[in-house]
């Protein structure tokens, strides 16, 4: 599956189709998802830049003899031991550490904002049960102060999703963790579109009085008829004909088509089967499955269908499915050969989602298993830009990739680690000790405003 | 920073069974409840403290520990465990309860289940105590009594059933006494006063049934502290003024995000209050001004105050208090200050006895595998009164079943 397409070439393709189907409607033709809304995003202005002297993760998961790395022109250009290099600026880590950013890959940033007022309430769609004609991006506000805090705790790439009220919730959004005035200042270029699907207990309980799904059962019917209904509309469009445009349809005809990444809000291990055996029905891939709970109950069967678990160090207990959490949850779904990866979904976890992987590591290892610090990094960068269709231009510290880099004043995998600089595409957005720290619009007049 | 936190190695984090009868602690960093470190041996023989010194000769038949922390039972300052199986299923759920019948008097200790899986699961992650609180629902700010408990999971855990009344203020208590503070503040007052009058039948009081007058008692005369759910500056001062017309409150604030903004004021006054170091975002107005330095700040002014974990409290209990602590410190506070705040604080507060660790003591602490600061450590051994007390929990016992480490043939359920 081809994950990232520039929005030239889908442009093209888009007026090929048209054309084609202009020309001739009873000649087959491709489904082209058409693009909107594109990323304005332009990396701020960045020095060359290099750190010495460093120990390094780079997120490769194996253990890096690296010590030093060059940010040049936004990108990666040289990984190594004592390079020496032209540069701007200098910097002698003196042992400190060096990381890969950190990506989220759920988070509610922007569309359940702070203050947490009801006119801010923008992340679920709760007015029908299929929704995925709705984009998380247009209920994204930039001026959200977690986005700031976020940056501080070293995460410059999370990924805004909508709720999980509804089966089909809507489309999520890819976000570069940069201070912009709109949310397509802020759209990760060329990252694939993604869907958010939820499971279980929240849909029955939303809609049980409202029309349903009333049961587990409903929430697969539902799914299933609305698979059925996207089949449909894309074998219209590739039979030459010219449905309608339905926006609904459209997302679940882009999932078919591989174009559209499957995000999927599921707590119980039986229930992530049964969601694996939908997708085999109506051929499409299951790329992700958020909370995962009892992921560690089946991570022979993620490891067989290629598709990773997103899931807290130690939230549990607050719902029936969320009851049987326990600490070794991410180690246990690694050893299993799965792609594992932690995520916040909170506006304080995303601060310090380096400590939830230091706690859920040391619990693995505590639990018999034999983790290094290096593979586990791979659940705060590498598993989560493999899981956004994005891994070929960020998650790792290699030689051509965006330079998303964490200088860390201490072992990041203790409580009392703090990034000291953060840059994104080689950009300087955050260093302590100088105070350079973006500022909502939200937080100035109050009394901690700088 | 302290440097040995850095040297925590994967060899010192392998699983260790339960303790033998006889355990010699080698060079362990003891952790007194004023939160001083300490180098010292000490050698446990039937839950009994035979020796501690800087320098002891182990007995031949002792398991060894090498390098391990010592620290007292941590307390969770403000909880709700043993009240709710599943946040969700308000079947499970005994929180909080709309009634008109009762407030101030509903007391948590009848709803309190010592079995409740969510206090092993607390237990094993170095949680000794527990200040378990019900919350206001309906048109009431009061919430009722709270409890103190033991975590050990007994039928007598709970340590005092009459611990504190909790109520709200600020939006919460707004909302729930119509829509204003003040209105939440008139419903304080006049349940305060209502609580001073004698009654002729029990429903004369101005805003409290006779029962609940009774209950409040206690609190009007500081036997009992008042806890309040509060978080904004101007908040907190209105209560600082409540302490001057009722001078015998002892007022213990939750929340307290905007603290730093009336630090002085709150440290003069001396109300007590309860901060979650996490708490840096305006979540509502109440808390525009929340920041990562409100702990240092109210720690530099000399409030009384105690961490815990509010932020995420619904989601993992009282679980990572550790963290919350150890953040403290990360953004600024001395490690001894962070320490006194998750336990000989609260412990005090709320006449839980926390003495030091001495030769001939019936041993009653927590032994850990690194730094309790740390998010990376965690308890290996807690005793109690010179017993051993489990950290097996419902978390643990699915853990071993799924554990992908052990080779086994057997289908899952019979594992």
């Amino acid at each position: 599956m081809k994950l990232l397409k520039s929005t030239a070439l889908l442009s093209a393709a888009i007026l090929a189709a048209c054309t084609a189907a202009t020309e001739d409607s009873s000649e087959s033709s491709e489904f082209v998802l058409p693009v909107a809304f594109p990323s304005t995003y332009e990396p701020l202005p960045s020095e060359t830049v290099l750190i010495k002297n460093a120990s390094i993760i780079d997120g490769t998961g194996e253990a890096s003899d690296a010590n030093s790395i060059l940010m040049l022109d936004g990108k990666i250009s040289q990984i190594g031991v004592d390079l020496e290099a032209e540069a701007d600026q200098v910097i002698d880590a003196g042992g400190r550490f060096v990381t890969p950013g950190i990506i989220d890959i759920h988070s509610h940033l922007g569309n359940y904002p702070t203050p947490s007022i009801n006119a801010h309430s923008d992340g679920n769609e709760v007015t029908s049960p299929i929704t995925s004609e709705v984009d998380a991006e247009h209920g994204v506000w930039p001026q959200d102060p977690g986005f700031d805090e976020a940056l501080q705790g070293g995460v410059t790439t999370l990924h805004i999703l909508p709720g999980s009220a509804n089966l089909f919730g809507g489309r999520g959004v890819t976000l570069r963790n940069v201070p912009a005035r709109t949310v397509m200042g802020m759209k990760f270029p060329d990252a694939p579109e993604t869907l958010k699907m939820a499971c279980g207990e929240n849909p029955k309980r939303v809609y049980g009085d409202r029309g349903g799904p009333d049961s587990r059962m409903g929430n697969v019917a539902g799914y299933r008829k609305n698979w059925i209904k996207g089949a449909e509309y894309k074998k219209k469009i590739e039979d030459g004909d010219e449905p309608t445009r339905d926006l609904q349809l459209e997302t679940l005809a882009g999932v078919l088509n591989g174009d559209i990444l499957i995000q999927m809000h599921c707590y119980r291990a039986d229930e992530m089967a049964v969601i694996l055996d939908l997708a085999k029905e109506f051929n499409y891939k299951v790329t992700t499955f958020h909370h995962a709970v009892e992921a560690y109950k089946i991570g022979d069967l993620l490891a067989e269908n290629d598709t990773c678990a997103a899931m807290w160090a130690d939230w549990y207990g607050f719902k029936m499915e969320s009851y049987d959490g326990i600490l070794e949850n991410i180690p246990f779904v690694h050893a299993s050969g799965a792609c594992a990866m932690i995520h916040s979904d909170d506006d304080k976890g995303i601060q310090r989602l380096n400590q939830e992987v230091a706690k859920a590591w040391a619990n693995g290892n505590r639990a018999g298993l034999n983790i290094s610090k290096d593979e586990a990094w791979t659940w705060l960068s590498t598993n989560p830009a493999k899981a956004l269709g994005i891994l070929d231009e960020t998650g790792t510290l290699e030689v051509g990739k965006r330079a998303d880099v964490v200088l860390w004043n201490a072992d990041p995998f203790s409580t009392f680690a703090r990034p000291d600089q953060v840059y994104l595409d080689g950009a300087l957005m955050f260093d302590r000790e100088a105070g350079l720290k973006p500022v909502s619009d939200f937080r100035l007049g109050s009394e901690i405003a700088p | 920073m302290n440097r040995k936190a850095l040297l925590i190695t994967a060899a010192s984090l392998l699983a260790s069974p339960a303790l033998a009868q006889s355990v010699f602690l080698n060079d362990a960093t003891l952790v007194a409840p004023n939160g001083q470190e300490s180098q010292v041996d000490i050698a446990i023989e039937d839950g009994t403290i035979v020796a501690l010194a800087s320098e002891v000769t182990p007995d031949a038949a002792a398991s060894v520990i090498e390098n391990a922390w010592v620290s007292p039972g941590l307390v969770a300052s403000y909880s709700t465990l043993g009240l709710v199986d599943i946040g969700a299923e308000s079947s499970t759920n005994d929180t909080s309860a709309n009634t008109d019948l009762a407030s101030a008097s509903i007391k948590a200790s009848d709803s309190f289940n010592p079995r409740m899986v969510h206090i092993g699961n607390a237990r094993r992650r170095g949680i000794m105590y527990a200040a378990v609180v019900p919350s206001p629902a309906g048109d009431t700010i009061f919430g009722g009594t709270g409890l103190t408990a033991s975590l050990d999971g007994s039928d007598g855990s709970v340590l005092n059933d009459i611990a504190m009344v909790h109520i709200a203020l600020g939006e919460a208590g707004a909302r729930r006494a119509g829509g204003s503070r003040g209105a939440a503040m008139a419903q304080l007052r006049g349940a305060l006063d209502d609580a001073r009058r004698g009654f002729q039948t029990q429903d004369e009081g101005d805003v409290l049934r006779r029962r609940d007058a009774r209950a409040l008692r206690p609190v009007l005369s500081g036997a009992v502290p008042l806890m309040i759910s509060a978080s904004r500056a101007s908040d907190l001062s209105r209560i600082i003024d409540l302490k001057t017309d009722y001078p015998n409150l002892d007022i213990i604030v939750v929340g307290a995000e905007e603290a730093h903004l009336v630090a002085d004021d709150l440290a003069e006054a001396g109300i007590k209050i309860i901060i979650d170091p996490h708490e840096n975002l305006p979540d509502t107005f109440d808390s525009v001004n929340a920041s990562l330095d409100n702990v240092v700040a109210v720690n530099a002014a000399g409030v009384d105050y105690a961490i815990s974990s509010l932020s995420s409290l619904g989601v993992v209990k009282a679980g990572a208090l550790v963290q919350n602590a150890g953040n403290a410190v990360g953004n600024g506070l001395a490690r001894d200050a962070a320490f006194r705040a998750i336990t000989s604080t609260p412990a005090e507060w709320f006449g839980i006895e926390m003495d030091d660790v001495s030769q001939g003591d019936r041993a009653t602490l927590i032994v850990w595998d690194g730094d309790p600061l740390e998010v990376m450590s965690a308890p290996i051994a807690m005793y109690q009164d010179g017993n051993e007390i489990s950290l097996n929990s419902r978390m643990t016992a699915l853990r071993d079943r799924y554990n992908p480490s052990v080779e086994s043939d057997r289908p899952y359920k019979y594992r």
